[in-house]
């Protein structure tokens, strides 16, 4: 053997050191996990069956695979708007409203491009459906910048207007006549976003969210302009007197911010529904939150967390609907004592990592 | 103009009827905000309580079980939410969001379980009639005719404002907010006065869950659309209130009165003319009346300095 014992050693004291970062995620879901299954045992549901349904129903077909990310799409755009902001220490909690007015803006151009070609469309409609994002992060946004008013306050109330807003038009003046749902009618075609694979729903939206989660990694650790955002984000003060402009900072993470948003709406509208419905939203923008935080607030840990999440989801409505007949709350309480577990065990250690220094 | 009397004052008197969960909540969210604990779980804390309130008040048939149940459920989730984000640290926000999620979920959970065998419902508790003053006119059947609760949110706003500015738990409250560190060193348990702060406003925010049915609705909605907002709506009011509790006395009152306002405009045909679904524009309004009240008065209200900051000992 060439390789030397102590080198050998140092390799896998190497490896343990950074499976440690990653020690968290294992404590916390296995926790997670036996809590869960002694709430399945004390309902009466086996909890072994109930975990494997969870994976087979989510992942056990091209199917239930491909509604997976469906729904990752919108929640990974959503968790990017939201960490994007956070990491500059601009809490936007209105990613809810933006979605939904994303979503509006991108239903009112899209039903106008019936004649475009896909190629010309598609761009229009993505523009339209940040614009939107952006526009209903705008006066938030300025407050903070003009005025030094926290932004948790008008974000969140914003969420409120923009639901009502699109209750009402979802209601009357874009509401399809002919349904008895609370709905527009079908998009143009050639506004859609164009199916992957074809028989499912898995459509451009997916990979849209995907692209941009790269492009948020980049834009934040390879950039100046992510470096400035990160250092505004931990420091504001060191941050100014190092030369950047805190403003420039928060109106950058904005303008990102409510973008994305928007996009969360239009991959549901023009990807997956085809039409604008009242309540599209389970909670995206809220949900996102989850799983920004659930990821490190890291752009590429987000996206492992929002698939995670979104198989959880989709496993707990497959699980829901199955013999078994679990419902579907109580893998939101899952979800819930996932991430609230990781985050507690991640601080524990950071905690106990700095007392041994 | 009678019919115009009588609707100014139906709306007016169910305007404090709105107003009492938004104000229970926010009171207790004050406290806990005041002592530098952002809780953005008591939506729901709200939604889990006002089940737990509807199911043992159906259950036993007693309003007054289900009030305490209410707050035991409250205080749980205190519990578990100071724990996180007083204990351990973690982003208060973050926290609470997941105290959200967790209580919603574990509210639905038991509110099908239970409908399995049963349809819960409960009779709102009935008008306490002043003697005298509820014979009152206009004034009378607005501020005399109320059912018990409502009156209870209002005196839970005075007595718990005298008790934060006049009494010295709530100079220790306020101190820890504003300097924890100065607190510390003058002999105050900040961490123990933050825990008591923040199961106090979870078990208000239980108080306000269990009057939305007992008090107000007398069933329960799942998905959050019971609360459907009440409780965001309480953190906005603490904001909007600059952390007084007299303040937040108006500023709920405000939304009550949107609601208000809103339901009985919704229900009637006004907004016809404007084609279906104009009514959801009046639910707006209160937020929007909001926005441009802090756009205006933003200076007078600044935020405990510790607020969202975990206090460790150095």
């Amino acid at each position: 053997m060439q390789l030397s014992l102590g080198k050998y050693l140092s390799y896998l004291l190497r490896v343990a050191a950074y499976l440690r970062r990653y020690l968290s995620y294992l404590i916390g879901i296995a926790a997670s996990l036996a809590v869960f299954s002694v709430i399945l045992l004390t309902f009466g549901y086996n909890p072994i069956t109930s975990i494997a349904g969870l994976v087979s129903g989510s992942f056990g077909s091209t199917f239930l695979a491909s509604e997976t990310f469906v729904l990752m799409a919108p929640l990974l755009l959503a968790a990017l708007a939201f960490l994007v902001a956070f990491k500059a220490r601009f809490y936007n909690i209105g990613v809810e409203g933006q979605i939904y007015i994303g979503a509006l803006f991108a239903y009112l151009v899209g039903s106008k491009l019936g004649s475009f070609p896909s190629v010309a469309a598609i761009p229009l409609v993505l523009i339209a459906a940040a614009g939107g994002g952006i526009l209903w992060l705008a006066l938030p946004l300025l407050m903070r910048i003009k005025l030094q008013v926290n932004e948790i306050f008008p974000t969140l109330v914003m969420n409120f207007v923009a639901l009502d807003v699109v209750n009402w038009l979802t209601a009357g003046p874009i509401k399809d006549p002919n349904s008895g749902n609370l709905q527009t009618p079908i998009l143009p075609r050639s506004t859609w976003l164009p199916d992957l694979i074809p028989g499912t729903r898995f459509n451009l939206g997916i990979l849209i969210a995907v692209i941009v989660a790269i492009g948020v990694f980049f834009v934040l650790y390879k950039t100046v302009l992510g470096y400035e955002i990160r250092a505004t984000g931990v420091n504001p003060r060191a941050a100014k007197s190092g030369g950047v402009s805190i403003s420039r900072s928060i109106l950058a993470v904005g303008l990102i911010s409510g973008g994305m948003a928007g996009l969360a709406g239009m991959v549901v509208v023009n990807g997956a529904e085809h039409l604008l419905a009242q309540n599209f939203s389970p909670g995206y923008g809220y949900q996102g939150i989850a799983v920004a935080a659930l990821g490190a607030f890291h752009p590429l840990g987000s996206l492992i967390a929002s698939v995670f999440y979104s198989a959880l989801s989709i496993g707990g409505e497959s699980l829901q609907s199955s013999a078994a007949a679990i419902p579907i709350e109580l893998i939101y309480v899952l979800q819930a004592i996932i991430v609230l577990s990781v985050l507690i065990v991640q601080r524990w250690l950071g905690d106990r990592e700095n007392r041994r220094r | 103009m009678l019919a115009l009397g009588d609707l100014v004052i139906s709306i007016l008197a169910s305007s404090l009827t709105l107003t009492m969960p938004i104000l229970f909540a926010s009171i207790g969210e004050v406290y806990a905000e005041r002592s530098g604990v952002l809780n953005m779980g008591i939506e729901g804390i709200m939604g889990l309580s006002a089940l737990v309130s509807l199911w043992v008040t159906f259950a036993t048939g007693s309003y007054l079980y289900g009030l305490l149940a209410a707050m035991v459920a409250g205080a749980s989730m205190g519990v578990l939410h100071s724990f996180v984000a007083v204990k351990i640290g973690i982003n208060q926000l973050i926290a609470g969001l997941l105290i959200y999620s967790l209580s919603i979920g574990i509210a639905d959970f038991v509110y099908r379980t239970l409908t399995a065998t049963s349809f819960p419902v409960v009779r709102p508790l009935p008008p306490v009639h002043i003697p005298f003053l509820s014979d009152l006119p206009a004034v009378g059947p607005i501020l005399f005719s109320q059912n018990i609760l409502v009156y209870a949110s209002f005196a839970v706003a005075i007595v718990f404002g005298l008790i934060l500015y006049k009494t010295t738990w709530g100079l220790e409250i306020r101190a820890v907010g504003e300097n924890p560190e100065a607190s510390d060193a003058a002999g105050i348990n900040v961490n123990r006065v933050r825990y008591l702060c923040v199961i106090l406003g979870a078990v208000l925010a239980g108080v306000a869950g269990a009057s939305l049915v007992l008090g107000y609705l007398g069933l329960y909605n799942a998905g959050d659309t019971l609360v459907a907002g009440r409780g965001w709506i309480a953190i906005v009011v603490v904001i909007f209130a600059g952390w007084s509790p007299y303040k937040a006395i108006a500023g709920s009152w405000l939304f009550g009165l949107g609601y208000s306002i809103a339901a009985t405009f919704i229900g009637s045909g006004v907004f016809s003319s404007l084609g279906p679904g104009a009514g959801y524009f009046l639910l707006a309004i209160p937020y929007i009346f909001a926005i441009i009240f802090i756009i205006i008065f933003h200076r007078g209200t600044k935020s405990p300095s510790s607020l969202t900051i975990p206090y460790k000992r150095k």
